[in-house]
């Protein structure tokens, strides 16, 4: 058994780094491509670790490192991984390749300062997925802000400056008010430790205040409706690459903040503010889903649904009961796969065509049969076909929402049916009928090659493995699953037996201090 | 009173008098300059960087064996030593930021250096002074050095009108602050820290003299650190100065003023603490929320930078505001922050600057990452530190300071100034917007002339220090606060 | 013996006068006898107080308070000086090649 490989965790966060700077200072572009392409590959390599390594079964926090980082305040650099973030840590060390290798292809404009914000990037989701301590998590979560705003800024499409900036300000004014929040929190338990704040009673107004400010900023990033506004401007205009990252593990981010932070450790503001937020994400699920429905630009289809898809892992979420939060773990990791998939089918047919317009295209079963069957795969598994990975994780949503509040599930039922309705629609539109423009026939397009296929066929076996072999995963979740829940029923037992009186916050935070 | 009272302990002044030796041999080195022979004039700069580096390490040196002497009427403790470095930083980047620059717009380079290292020595003897005098002293010796220096250049209206300003609303403010200091000695019948808080505490002090008094005393310290509504110098004289000295100021007068505000409240008003922390808690809202709203529609560099800095000295204000140990340590580990990434701000500004226009404008920021990507990509560095992102040393600065004021029961404090941090990003993006993804502009060309070794050697250290105080904000805790067991350990 | 009240309302009497002189008057040079007024005012009202407490910190500040007036007076005919020298006037509206 090989779980004392030393800082491993420290090496998986800080390798991109590391590449970032190596990448810098590399001579040319061709050898910075290729290094920037082998961090990823050695990161992904690594954190394989630790699925091989894996303790089955245990619920609790794995290959944990705790050092004192700033001592007056409690402040740690505590890192570990269980069996909630083991996965997203996966997918963010599998997309990363994927993105670069796509960048490798596709983008030539000022290649080195492109990888090394790449990686950098890297570094900063891994490390918010492995923090266990507040202020890390927040470092992080803020750090990943600056890479991906200049990505878009510098290399995206016609509209990048003001959907960089939009980015940027939406998602930094909305986590301003969390500094404040964690410092509450602090002040009233002692502790940074997210774990152990898990299992930490706190005073109702406390709980209250801290969830707001914690759920606007998650709100924000994840997104929920109505705090959606900046994500479509900023996919569209994203270039491919960054779409992937965005949508594939940023959006992660914000839903695992509630899954770990906001959700478990306000236990009593959770439950009261638990029916508003699902209502936002049904809200999120069918307005997205609509607003899909009417896109014309491909892409602006794919963000849309994004929305839609964040709306079932949030009510997953929501409902914190075993079948939801499993459930919304898989399907972060799926909508990962599958919308990376979708923006990296997206981006290759962009770089053929030089359009994304709906109304272009037509016809492309007879020109292009791999990629429009690949397509199809990828359509299918996000709109949740049965025997896909996408199936796995709703209907376990539905499952935990139904338990939850019933009402809840019908609606993101009817959510399934728009989602089949707006891809099939797009696919239609796109794959069927005659070719009515020159450019996409035989001659002129030209199909996925090998190196194209080397990033989708991944994706599209995953999909597989996940939609037939669940329990693969649901192994490694459950249990850690299953344990916070029962945390969080203790908690919530001690709250009511207590019944904390509802102090004002500042009377609170002031005696806590003292 | 008894001969131990009597005897001095010079150590309690040892940085300062370093200081004033060294301004003395600066000055005295400059007397061969004289009719186009300057045989001595290319050492001046090292000379004077020489003195701070001992002053420096003469400060480090007596970390961790506090000293009262005097009579009582100064202090040397962690707090003042950390105010020295502070201090220290500024003046040492901006001796580095002049070597090149001074020389274009004043000859006099033997003044210039000999008043910077005594401007530094009035404001490292605000930080130790505990005295209503000595404070009175201090303040008027960086003052006055200031106002010269302001004006500088003398052949630049600018520069002239800037000193004129910075004179005649300095010496006003001054006149209050020396009116409120007689109150407080009206009220208590002393001018010694310790001895005013005695008298409060035994209930004979006179109450509403002393109210007057210190509202006065906080026009005066407001004054000095740019608070609203005693700001309105700032943008003119940030503008007119010679760039190095408004770095200089920008860093030194808020080190001193807030370090000399937090030892009166702190030592000679400690009763009192209720009623001076809501009037200092709403001073802080005024002062960030104005200077980061008014900063949004600044086109030149250095007024945009002088708006941000008033923002600055509000969030600053929020710890000192709180007036627990926490606060001020906080506040002390922002001013530091803020020496550094400030400095390198005004840094790239010089580079920006043409021939003796001593500012320069936004627009030459655009497109600058295309011409210099390097410059552009430290500049960045600035900008993100001071918007208060992470990693960088402007986050951990906001936070401690919010910290503080949240353990002290000031939520809504933190909270409003959290929000405010949110508006600063905007300007400190729009710069970084400008750098990269603005067509370039002609003027995006660095003037050659300010291209030297020293000022990349503090355009680097600015950055270094930036970044390795976000990502380990012991380094500096650690240094200053060896031997003070903070309040805030873990419980 | 006059009572220490009456040093004070003098004292508060002068120094407004200055105040609003700086506040006032156009005259570069006339707002800094204004200062000074409001400087020397200020020594009155220590004085005073002084007296009233029967110690000599305020008599000492009050040598201070000269000292740095002179002092300041120095400086700031110094600047008025060089700034006359180039703009012609010693009129602060017509310092205004900044905004304010």
């Amino acid at each position: 058994m090989a779980l004392s490989i030393p800082y491993l965790l420290t090496i998986i966060i800080f390798l991109p780094l590391l590449g970032a700077a190596v990448v810098m200072f590399a001579p040319g572009d061709r050898t910075k491509k290729w290094l920037a392409l082998a961090t990823t590959l050695v990161t992904f390599a690594v954190s394989l670790l630790l699925w091989t390594n894996w303790q089955q079964g245990e619920a609790g926090m794995q290959f944990v490192e705790d050092a004192v980082w700033f001592a007056p305040l409690g402040i740690r650099y505590a890192l570990g991984v269980d069996g909630i973030s083991l996965f997203l840590v996966l997918l963010t060390t599998l997309l990363m390749p994927i993105a670069v290798y796509f960048s490798i292809l596709y983008v030539d404009k000022r290649i080195g300062p492109y990888m090394a914000l790449m990686l950098l990037l890297e570094t900063a989701m891994i490390g918010v997925f492995l923090a266990l301590d507040l202020v890390l998590f927040f470092v992080f979560f803020e750090a990943s802000l600056i890479p991906m705003y200049f990505l878009i800024g510098e290399w995206g499409g016609q509209n990048r400056v003001y959907a960089a900036v939009k980015f940027f300000l939406y998602t930094f004014a909305g986590s301003a008010l969390m500094v404040v929040a964690i410092l509450i929190v602090y002040f009233s338990t002692g502790t940074f430790d997210i774990v152990a704040l898990q299992s930490t009673p706190m005073p109702v107004a406390v709980q209250t205040w801290a969830f707001l400010a914690f759920s606007l900023a998650f709100a924000v990033k994840t997104p929920l409706f109505p705090f959606h506004t900046w994500l479509p401007d900023a996919h569209v205009q994203a270039p491919t690459a960054g779409s992937i990252i965005l949508a594939g593990v940023l959006l992660k981010m914000g839903t695992y903040g509630f899954l770990r932070l906001a959700m478990p450790i306000f236990p009593q503001a959770a439950q009261q503010f638990g029916p508003l937020l699902a209502t936002l994400a049904i809200v999120g699920i069918l307005y997205g889903a609509l607003v899909a429905l009417m896109q014309k630009d491909l892409k602006a289809l794919v963000a849309y649904s994004s929305v839609a898809h964040l709306g079932y892992v949030m009510l997953g979420v929501i409902a914190m009961n075993a079948q939801g939060v499993s459930g919304s773990v898989l399907q972060m990791v799926n909508h990962g796969l599958s919308t990376g998939a979708l923006f990296l089918l997206v981006g290759l047919l962009y770089e053929r065509r030089h359009t994304r317009m709906l109304d272009d295209f037509g016809g492309l079963w007879a020109s292009v049969p791999v990629y429009t069957g690949l397509f199809l795969v990828v359509a299918m598994s996000s709109a949740g076909l049965p025997g896909l990975n996408g199936f796995v994780g709703e209907f376990a949503i539905m499952l935990g929402a139904y338990n939850y509040m019933p009402i809840f599930a019908v609606l993101a039922a009817a959510g399934v049916i728009l989602a089949a309705w707006y891809l099939l629609t797009a696919f239609r539109k796109m794959a069927q009928g005659e070719i009515t423009n020159p450019a996409n026939d035989k001659q002129h397009l030209k199909d996925l090659n090998l190196k194209e296929l080397v990033m989708v066929v991944p994706l599209v076996i995953l999909f597989f493995v996940i939609g037939l072999f669940p329990n693969l995963f649901f192994d490694k979740i459950n249990p850690s699953v299953e344990a916070m829940l029962e945390t969080r029923t203790v908690l919530l037992q001690q709250g009511a037996a207590a019944q904390m009186p509802s102090l004002e916050l500042a009377e609170i935070v002031v005696t806590e201090a003292k | 009173m008894n001969s131990a009272a009597l005897a001095l302990n010079l150590n309690a002044v040892l940085p300062e008098l370093v200081m004033v030796v060294a301004a003395a041999i600066v000055m005295l080195l400059d007397i061969p300059n004289r009719r186009g022979r300057a045989p001595t004039k290319a050492w001046l700069p090292w000379v004077a960087l020489a003195g701070v580096l001992v002053t420096g390490a003469v400060s480090i040196w007596l970390l961790g064996q506090p000293v009262t002497s005097f009579q009582g009427m100064a202090i040397h403790d962690e707090r003042a030593q950390a105010l020295n470095l502070v201090v220290l930083t500024g003046a040492a980047l901006s001796i580095l930021l002049s070597v090149r620059y001074i020389p274009t717009v004043n000859q006099q380079t033997g003044e210039y250096y000999t008043l910077l290292l005594l401007v530094s020595t009035g404001m490292m003897a605000m930080g130790s002074a505990t005295d209503l005098m000595v404070v009175f002293l201090a303040l008027e010796t960086f003052s006055l050095g200031l106002y010269i220096l302001a004006g500088l250049s003398r052949k630049s209206l600018r520069s002239n009108e800037a000193a004129m300003k910075y004179f005649l609303l300095g010496a006003f403010a001054s006149a209050f602050f020396v009116y409120g200091a007689a109150f407080v000695y009206g009220a208590t019948g002393s001018t010694r820290f310790d001895l005013i808080a005695v008298t409060l505490f035994d209930g004979k002090a006179d109450l509403p003299l002393l109210y007057i008094g210190v509202t006065m005393l906080i026009a005066g310290f407001g004054f000095k650190v740019s608070l609203v509504p005693f700001h309105m110098w700032t943008p003119d004289v940030y503008q007119g100065s010679p760039t190095p000295v408004t770095a200089f100021m920008s860093i030194g007068t808020k080190a001193a003023a807030f370090a000399a505000f937090y030892r009166f409240f702190a030592f000679a008003l400690p009763t009192e603490q209720a009623t001076w922390g809501w009037a200092l808690a709403i001073l802080a809202v005024l002062t960030m929320t104005l200077g980061n709203l008014v900063a949004l529609r600044q086109s030149s560099l250095k007024r945009l930078l002088a708006y941000s800095s008033i923002a600055h000295a509000g969030y600053i204000l929020v710890g000192l505001a709180t007036a627990t140990p926490a606060g001020i340590d906080g506040a002390l580990f922002y001013l530091i922050s803020y020496a550094f990434m400030n400095m390198g701000a005004f840094a790239v500004v010089i580079l920006l600057e043409r021939q003796g226009e001593m500012d320069a404008d936004g627009e030459r920021l655009k497109g600058l990452s295309r011409r210099h990507p390097q410059l552009a990509l430290i500049m960045s560095i600035f900008m993100f530190s001071l918007a208060g992102v992470p990693p960088f040393a402007g986050f951990f600065a906001k936070f401690f300071v919010f910290a503080a004021a949240v353990e002290g029961g000031w939520s809504w404090l933190a909270a409003i100034a959290m929000l405010n941090s949110a508006i600063g990003a905007w300007y400190y993006l729009r710069i970084v917007v400008d750098m990269y993804f603005a067509e370039p502009a002609d003027a995006a060309q660095i003037e050659p002339q300010q291209v030297s070794l020293p000022l990349t050697i503090t355009l680097g250290v600015a950055a270094v220090f930036t970044i390795a105080l976000g990502v380990l904000p012991s380094l500096w805790t650690g240094l200053v606060q060896s031997g003070v067991v903070s309040t805030l350990a873990l419980r | 013996m006059v009572p220490t009240s009456y040093y004070l309302i003098l004292s508060a009497i002068i120094f407004t006068i200055g105040a609003v002189g700086v506040l006032s008057r156009r005259s570069a040079l006339i707002i800094i006898m204004c200062v000074e007024m409001m400087l020397n005012s200020v020594n009155l009202t220590l004085i005073a107080f002084a007296r009233q407490w029967d110690n000599l910190n305020g008599q000492v500040f009050v040598f201070i308070v000269m000292a740095v007036a002179a002092a300041e007076v120095a400086v700031g005919l110094a600047i008025l000086i060089a700034h006359f020298n180039l703009s012609k006037t010693t009129n602060i509206d017509d310092v205004n090649v900044m905004k304010w």
